[in-house]
């Protein structure tokens, strides 16, 4: 198919349609204008079902070897969004285009499957996902933890929001408020102490 | 036969202290004798958690926060989070400003790129050059002290423009420095590209395929010396690049091979900083009149960003490489709700893996820092003998002396 490359958005458009149907929605296009000559910097997001992600990915590397910039994630209450950033075109002087597709995964079944059989670059974000959100990446090649502590908790993730999230481990030292109130856990006790010391 | 082979592997942890390395960091190496056989590295010693404290800040907060991410490309990363921020708002910075961001990233890939050129000529030994190229950094950092006030950490970048303007009175002195560095360009090159000593430490070690760097999503230099072609710059122009006139910097582009060994990441590198030159050469002469950001109103801002939701992007090409910013913001909310940071080295780590591979224990310096990783000094390295569980603690001195020493051996041997 490389061919056939650049493609344009609309073209990335129908391909998705054509190969995912009714999986794909919310489809958005972008076209951001940079300076005097005004070359627009073109994007497209997407929302695609969990059970057709791969598939997605898939009718992606169709087109070119993807580039996954990365995935990012986030808590937003009852279901966990991830959004893999991926770009096609590269090579192609102002033609790259942002493929950026959303998944979302309910907060009782955090499984995603993993794209490294297409996509080898992707296991460092995966890694990442895993310890950052307890996203569950099925069949992932490697599961260790990237870039955590080893002391740190194995039930809490750093960018969830409810009850397995980390707000009170923290301690936000720039509210002035807090950061005079007293050290609430022991490890912060500890610190203190050692730097008083 | 197998057995046998498998009983002489040893494991190398490399790091997290070490001077090849600006930042904390490990690699686990796996070594059959003196071959690399596996290498697995393991990030994370310095992992701050950036992220969360900046989802408990205001956008304007965050701004000085996202340039304190990394000390050498503190411009990138405060780029990218402005970038996603006016992405995920509808601001739009003023032409100006587009132009005195280019030149401000092409200075510090210009600073990036001779800093590193240094760190890799000491990782073989030749410390007169880690000298040389350090004490002709000075002049593109006093550039920028000049432009912004500071030697790092700049704080040019706001939230719809920049801080400070580049005026005409201050063109000498950016062309004086141009000038400075194409004298001394000739001089780089005769040291890095030409010199036999070095080119044999350089030369066919190290090697990413294009198959390799393409399947890895490896980014920057690293893969532009396997002749693929990525660059966002040209690809998806941001600021400035998309009226600038700028081609991809492969090997095959000067009349060499697109080998991706060491030796094609040095001509990549010193080549882009004389194509940083030109840009910068450009920018000057194309900079249109106008502000220097269209929101002058801090408190204003503040409150748009507050009103407004929306979700962002920035994506630039950073001296190492494409890095990625994502903004999201919610409406009515004080805070970031979401913000994700992805710098360049974080993608080419997967690379190290084909990189490593079948090389000798004496060259893991100089390959460790071909991807001119964000990590700084390695500290000594621990050899365990995986059957006994006999543990080997190589100290800095000695892995860097197992490298010189390479150096002089082949010095010796095969030139006069």
């Amino acid at each position: 198919m490389n061919q056939n490359l650049p493609i344009s958005v609309d073209q990335i458009e129908e391909h998705f349609k054509e190969e995912l149907g009714d999986a794909v929605s919310d489809i958005k296009k972008e076209e951001i204008e940079k300076g005097l000559k005004e070359t627009p910097i073109k994007l497209i997001w997407m929302k695609v079902e969990r059970d057709q992600f791969r598939d997605a990915v898939e009718a992606l590397s169709e087109l070119q070897v993807p580039h996954l910039s990365v995935a990012s994630g986030s808590d937003m209450g009852d279901i966990v969004e991830l959004i893999y950033h991926f770009q096609v075109n590269h090579g192609f002087p102002a033609d790259e285009i942002s493929v950026n597709i959303k998944v979302h995964l309910p907060k009782d079944d955090l499984k995603i499957p993993t794209i490294t059989d297409i996509v080898p670059g992707a296991v460092t974000t995966e890694r990442e996902k895993q310890e950052f959100l307890g996203v569950d990446v099925v069949d992932i090649p490697d599961s260790r933890r990237l870039w955590l502590d080893e002391e740190f908790p194995e039930d809490r993730y750093p960018w969830r929001w409810d009850e397995k999230g980390m707000e009170e481990m923290a301690r936000y030292v720039h509210d002035p408020e807090e950061a005079s109130a007293e050290p609430t856990s022991e490890r912060v006790g500890e610190k203190r102490g050692g730097e008083e010391g | 036969m197998n057995e046998e082979k498998e009983d002489s592997t040893y494991e190398v942890p490399i790091g997290p202290i070490h001077p090849a390395l600006k930042e904390p960091f490990l690699i686990k190496f796996k070594l059959d004798g003196e071959e690399v056989v596996g290498a697995d590295p393991h990030p994370g010693m310095n992992h701050r958690g950036i992220e969360f404290m900046g989802m408990h800040r205001n956008p304007m907060k965050v701004i000085p926060l996202s340039e304190r991410i990394c000390g050498i490309c503190s411009i990138v990363h405060q780029h990218m989070y402005t970038t996603a921020a006016e992405h995920a708002v509808g601001i739009e910075p003023t032409n100006r400003a587009r132009y005195i961001r280019a030149i401000m990233c092409e200075l510090e890939r210009i600073h990036s790129h001779v800093l590193w050129a240094g760190v890799a000529a000491h990782e073989i030994g030749f410390d007169t050059h880690l000298h040389f190229t350090w004490k002709i950094r000075e002049e593109v950092m006093d550039l920028l002290e000049y432009i912004t006030g500071n030697r790092v950490n700049y704080s040019m970048w706001t939230i719809g423009g920049v801080r400070r303007d580049i005026t005409e009175d201050m063109h000498p002195k950016i062309f004086e420095t141009l000038e400075y560095y194409e004298d001394l360009y000739e001089k780089l090159e005769e040291i890095f590209l030409n010199d036999p000593s070095i080119k044999m430490r350089t030369k066919d070690i190290g090697i990413l395929t294009e198959e390799d760097a393409l399947s890895l999503c490896g980014v920057g230099p690293t893969v532009r010396a396997s002749g693929v072609k990525k660059d966002v710059r040209i690809d998806q122009p941001y600021s400035a690049y998309g009226d600038l006139d700028m081609d991809y910097v492969v090997p095959s582009r000067y009349g060499y091979e697109d080998k991706g060994d060491v030796f094609s990441k040095t001509l990549v590198r010193l080549k882009e900083v004389l194509q940083s030159i030109s840009i910068i050469k450009q920018c000057v002469e194309k900079m249109p009149e106008g502000e220097i950001t269209s929101e002058d109103n801090k408190a204003g801002l503040l409150n748009k960003l507050k009103n407004m939701g929306g979700e962002g992007i920035g994506r630039i090409e950073a001296p190492r490489g494409e890095a990625i910013h994502y903004v999201r913001l919610k409406e009515g909310e004080e805070d970031i709700d979401v913000w994700k940071v992805r710098a360049s080295t974080y993608n080419n780590l997967a690379t190290y893996g084909p990189m490593f591979m079948g090389e000798q224990i004496a060259d893991i310096p100089i390959i460790a820092a071909s991807i001119d990783p964000c990590i700084g000094c390695m500290d000594r390295a621990e050899i365990t003998d995986v059957n006994t569980g006999e543990t080997r603690t190589y100290s800095e001195e000695e892995l860097h002396e197992l490298s010189v020493q390479k150096t002089e051996e082949l010095v010796d041997g095969g030139i006069e």
